[in-house]
């Protein structure tokens, strides 16, 4: 018969295999990512001569420097700045705007639109590519300029846009259900207008989701590489995740090249989520539960 | 808890709007919608629509109507379907039974503060903010013929074992990738669902004697169900729609054939057809079941 | 029949490239060029324009850009040159030409280009052949010719499939490369090189079309020329034993196969031969310029000879020797700036410009003074000269919703398995059957 304590002892001993087990995987786990970052700083000729586990007598970063400089990364990264930074902007503007009707008023369509987003955002993308993809053709041919929408950074942003609206529709909506009511009642008896109400009252509440939902954003549109691959035909105009591809073809002999540029591409990213960790958590906490 | 769609208003009084009020809701709500529906919906119709069509995606004069030629092509004509379809049973029977469940308990474990949880919480987390582009990069340097696996085997580049072009392994190689990036996303979804548990509750079985273990089945699991739900969709829906990672090692050639790839390859290129968007279709219909699941559960309070 | 008819490509309807009239363009006269050289284009001032590349090696980058560069030089027109490495580019083709292309590009003929001519992709380049098709034999103008009789396409290069090795390497084996005539000889060279425990025939399948070349070639070899035509444009069967023959045969080859056939692309085939790991390899010669990368003595050490005769009625008559060259995209913002640009580089200036980059290139142009060809090309031409047919290759010659998404993933599912063939055989007809009428 198991005394309490009995159970605390062997769950003591468990629990240092469990942590042993799950350090062991840690280590396999981040060991890719730390290769890659060893190899970029080794010249591939040398590998090639002494072999992988060559002791290195070059070691340093100048694979950095030619990666930045022949395959220009600077043109990329600015690239993915200028389409990341807009498209994050303009999805928590638009489901800050809809979850705000949403949870504030009661229309009959409320929870007609909050599926309808939600839904949305959760369709493949092959499914609706063709037409997008002649639609913004289409588009600029109307106005008059082929690459209004198509092989533009404004086509890419668009298309985010409509995509992550939802799941920022969702998390904005359910954190506006915790807000009292009375803060939106007192605001009407002061006879605050529908933007008054929007602007002055509830947006500044809003930072607590407002920066983990921009974290996420950023590292999703950030990462995403299907839509600049298919929306645009200019390389040099495509964010660095897409042209790390075509890099991949070009520089195929040079893989150590190839990791340094894939460690610069990868550093965004790295950053935020070193730096604002907490907001990833909290916003996916948001989005996975209500309330 | 009860949305305030459903709960009745302190006032019963109308709302009264005024014009500028109605403008300002007009364009609150039309705008978004308006780029929603327009680039999401809409051409997700058109999709379904042009499936039952014969047309290169070229010229609009050249659609011709084609039943259901398209679907019946595929079920009937094309063995790389069911290939595909294999595969993507594949992915999804390891996602469920191997790295989703790894996800859980890693967060589980986690959570109970076990000794280095914040920079385990960090490192297993860590694929999921790389792009996949990178991540390609970063295991074509593994299993390359020239790459470290290979290395640590001795073997040289003529005799160095495939993973990527050894077809009968080559769905594990691409489940291991995939999963180095699947239990992070798990887990810190589950993580951010267990700090919501009461922790009374947990307290309350340790007094009893419970082991973790019991604790575990018995307790956490059955009060995570909102979240045990959410995690078996996104499960299933990534399943389903994978296409980066296998696009990034194998682009549109036959490596691994999916049901994604097999959307790509025959919408876009040079022998462009409508069967692509066939694929595309059925890639829907699978997933709608658990999208479906998913509305259902997250919106539970206001469909009642 | 007439439903029949309407799903062949219409060049599998006897579009034959006369292989004597080829090699009178190849074999030019000496100084040829200077006659040319104020005929071709350049004259005008048409604005910037742009020029995709459909490569991203280092050699035809090379050529590429010294073409770029003489053109800016003598027009003052600039030109921004955008390149994409080729299989993406194909993969993206009839995206890239809907959408926003660059002015030029460069392409392939046969139905490939056919095709997007049909499509109203690509600028009509008649005008361009009335002022420098003298510079071209008959077949190449045919090759550049779309369905409507207009053309579409300026030449650049062309390149047998041949089988190609290191003289060295045979030198080992005591084998003298003339001897490998027939299927025996080769299998013999073969055995030689399996004992030596080197790979015999390198092959690599990733990219899906590849291992079109050696199916294309054992099947004019062991079912001649017209079949082979005949097979591509649906008026044979795949089912037919005939076909099936051809996996019989090529099954022998496996053996002697890399095992990571579908792991390596066409590079990496290349890399085995480069690195003396393997003996024989079946490919396009363009490669050569990566051997010249390598070292002048791995080039000199390089060789081609025709595929072997499999069967004595048809000898070694038919020869892949795809045609690669540019074309100018309709929907480019500048149709004239690329015509003008197509009728530099298809003139003999143009052709010179890239031939002083010291790659070495098979023009298609008649001016290229073949006397100064090295060794290696002199050998092309003479594997040339053999054949009597000549065809594009299976991607080329035949539907392209029927060559990249079917047959290559037949292919490399056969080699997956090798005892599947007739199931693969009977799929690869069902599908053909099913496509739709275009």
């Amino acid at each position: 018969m198991t005394t309490v304590s009995t159970v605390r002892n062997s769950q003591i001993l468990k629990d240092r295999l469990i942590s042993v087990f799950i350090g062991f995987f840690a280590i396999l786990w981040i060991f890719p990512i730390l290769w890659t970052l060893w190899s970029s700083f080794r010249p591939y000729k040398e590998i090639r001569a002494r072999g992988t586990f060559s002791m290195p007598e070059e070691f340093g970063i100048f694979n950095y420097r030619e990666a930045i400089s022949r395959m220009e990364l600077p043109t990329y990264l600015w690239n993915s700045f200028i389409i990341t930074v807009p498209a994050v902007f303009l999805t928590l503007m638009f489901g800050s705007l809809i979850a705000f009707v949403v949870s504030r008023y009661s229309f009959k369509f409320n929870v007609g639109m909050l599926l309808l987003f939600t839904a949305g955002n959760l369709l493949p993308a092959q499914l609706v590519f063709i037409p997008v993809f002649k639609m913004y053709l289409n588009v600029g041919d109307l106005v008059g300029d082929r690459r209004f929408l198509f092989d533009s950074p404004w086509g890419v942003v668009l298309i985010h846009v409509a995509f992550q609206m939802g799941f920022a529709t969702f998390v904005l909506s359910s954190y506006m259900k915790t807000i009292p009511k009375e803060i939106s009642e007192s605001a009407l008896v002061d006879g605050a207008s529908v933007f008054r109400h929007y602007w002055n009252v509830m947006l500044p509440l809003l930072r607590p989701p407002l920066a983990s939902l921009a974290v996420l954003m950023t590292t999703w549109i950030y990462n995403d590489f299907f839509w600049a691959l298919v929306l645009m035909s200019t390389d040099k105009k495509r964010p660095i995740t897409s042209a790390l591809g075509r890099l991949t073809g070009e520089y195929v002999t040079d893989y150590n090249l190839l990791a340094a540029g894939a460690i610069i591409a990868a550093l965004p990213t790295l950053v935020v989520f070193l730096v604002l960790r907490k907001q990833f958590v909290s916003g996916l906490t948001l989005g996975s539960t209500k309330g | 808890m009860k949305s305030s769609a459903t709960r009745p208003s302190k006032s019963r009084r109308r709302r009264a709007f005024s014009r500028g009020d109605r403008v300002t809701l007009g364009i609150f709500v039309g705008i978004p919608t308006f780029f929603h529906l327009v680039l999401v919906w809409i051409p997700a119709i058109l999709t379904i629509v042009l499936s039952f069509t014969y047309w290169t995606g070229i010229n609009f004069g050249d659609i011709k109507w084609a039943g259901v030629a398209n679907y019946d092509n595929i079920f009937t004509k094309t063995p790389q379907f069911y290939e595909a379809l294999r595969n993507n049973v594949i992915w999804l029977l390891w996602f469920g039974f191997i790295a989703t469940p790894a996800g859980v308990l890693l967060a589980y474990q986690i959570d109970r503060k076990i000794r280095g949880h914040q920079a385990y919480q960090s490192i297993y987390y860590l694929p999921v903010i790389l792009s996949l582009a990178v991540t390609g990069i970063i295991w074509n340097f593994m299993l390359r013929p020239d790459g470290f696996v290979n290395g640590v085997l001795g073997r040289d580049i003529d005799e160095a074992i495939s993973f990527f072009g050894n077809y009968d392994i080559n769905i594990y190689v691409i489940m291991v990738m995939a999963s180095w990036r699947h239990i992070g996303y798990i887990m810190l979804l589950y993580l951010a669902g267990l700090k919501a548990i009461d922790p009374t509750l947990r307290e309350a079985a340790a007094i009893d004697g419970a082991t973790e273990w019991a604790t575990f089945r018995k307790v956490i699991l059955p009060a995570m169900r909102p979240v045990n739900i959410i995690v078996i969709v996104i499960t299933i829906i990534e399943s389903l729609r994978a296409f980066d990672m296998v696009y990034v090692i194998y682009g549109t050639s036959a490596g691994l054939p999916i049901l994604g790839i097999l959307v790509f390859q025959n919408i876009a290129g040079e022998g462009a057809s409508m069967k692509g968007a066939a694929y595309a279709v059925i890639l829907f219909v699978l997933s709608i079941g658990p999208i479906i699941a998913y509305l259902r559960q997250q919106f539970r309070a206001d469909v009642s | 029949m007439s439903a029949e008819n309407s799903k062949v490509p219409e060049s599998g309807r006897g579009f034959t490239v006369n292989r004597r009239e080829l090699l009178v363009g190849a074999a030019g006269v000496a100084g040829a060029g200077a006659l040319f050289a104020a005929c071709g284009g350049g004259d005008k001032v048409v604005g910037p324009l742009t020029f995709g590349a459909r490569t991203v090696d280092e050699s035809p980058t090379k050529q590429l850009k010294a073409l770029v560069a003489a053109y800016e030089a003598k027009t003052g027109n600039t030109v921004t040159y955008n390149a994409t490495e080729s299989n993406a580019f194909q993969n993206n083709l009839s995206q890239y030409l809907q959408g926003t292309p660059d002015d030029a590009f460069q392409w392939m003929a046969g139905y490939r280009m056919q095709f997007f001519a049909e499509q109203g992709l690509l600028v009509d380049l008649s005008d361009v052949w009335d002022k420098i098709g003298d510079q071209y034999s008959e077949s190449y103008k045919i090759a550049s010719t779309g369905l409507d009789g207009k053309q579409y396409f300026i030449p650049q290069s062309w390149y047998p499939w041949g089988l190609h090795f290191r003289k060295s390497m045979l030198a080992d084996l005591g084998i003298d490369p003339d001897g490998i005539y027939n299927w025996d000889d080769f299998l013999k060279m073969l055995d030689g090189m399996k004992k030596k425990g080197l790979v015999g025939f390198a092959a690599g399948d990733k990219g899906g079309w590849e291992a079109m070349g050696t199916f294309d070639i054992i099947n004019a070899r062991v079912n001649g020329y017209q079949y082979h035509v005949d097979l591509l444009a649906g008026r044979e069967k795949w089912t037919d034993p005939r076909t099936a023959k051809v996996f019989e045969y090529w099954e022998q080859l496996v053996p002697y196969m890399n095992d990571n056939v579908l792991d390596l692309e066409w590079d990496g085939a290349m890399q085995l031969l480069l690195q003396k790991k393997a003996g024989a390899m079946l490919m396009g010669s363009w490669f050569g310029g990566n051997f010249k990368e390598q070292s002048d003595a791995d080039y000199e050490d390089l060789w081609i000879i025709p595929f072997p005769e499999i069967n004595p009625e048809h000898k070694r008559d038919t020869i892949d020797a795809p045609i690669d060259g540019f074309c100018a995209a309709k929907n480019g913002t500048n149709n004239d700036g690329g015509k003008d640009f197509l009728a530099f580089a298809g003139d003999m200036e143009g052709v010179q410009a890239m031939l002083d980059t010291g790659v070495p290139m098979t023009s298609a142009n008649k001016g290229q003074d073949t006397s100064a060809y090295d060794a290696f090309q002199t050998q092309q031409l003479a594997v040339m000269a053999e054949a009597k047919y000549v065809t594009q290759f299976l991607d080329r010659d035949t539907r392209p919703d029927f060559a990249g998404p079917v047959v290559g993933p037949a292919i490399q599912s056969w080699f997956k398995n090798p005892k599947d063939v007739n199931k693969i055989l009977e799929s690869l007809q069902e599908q053909w059957d099913a496509l739709p009428p275009l």
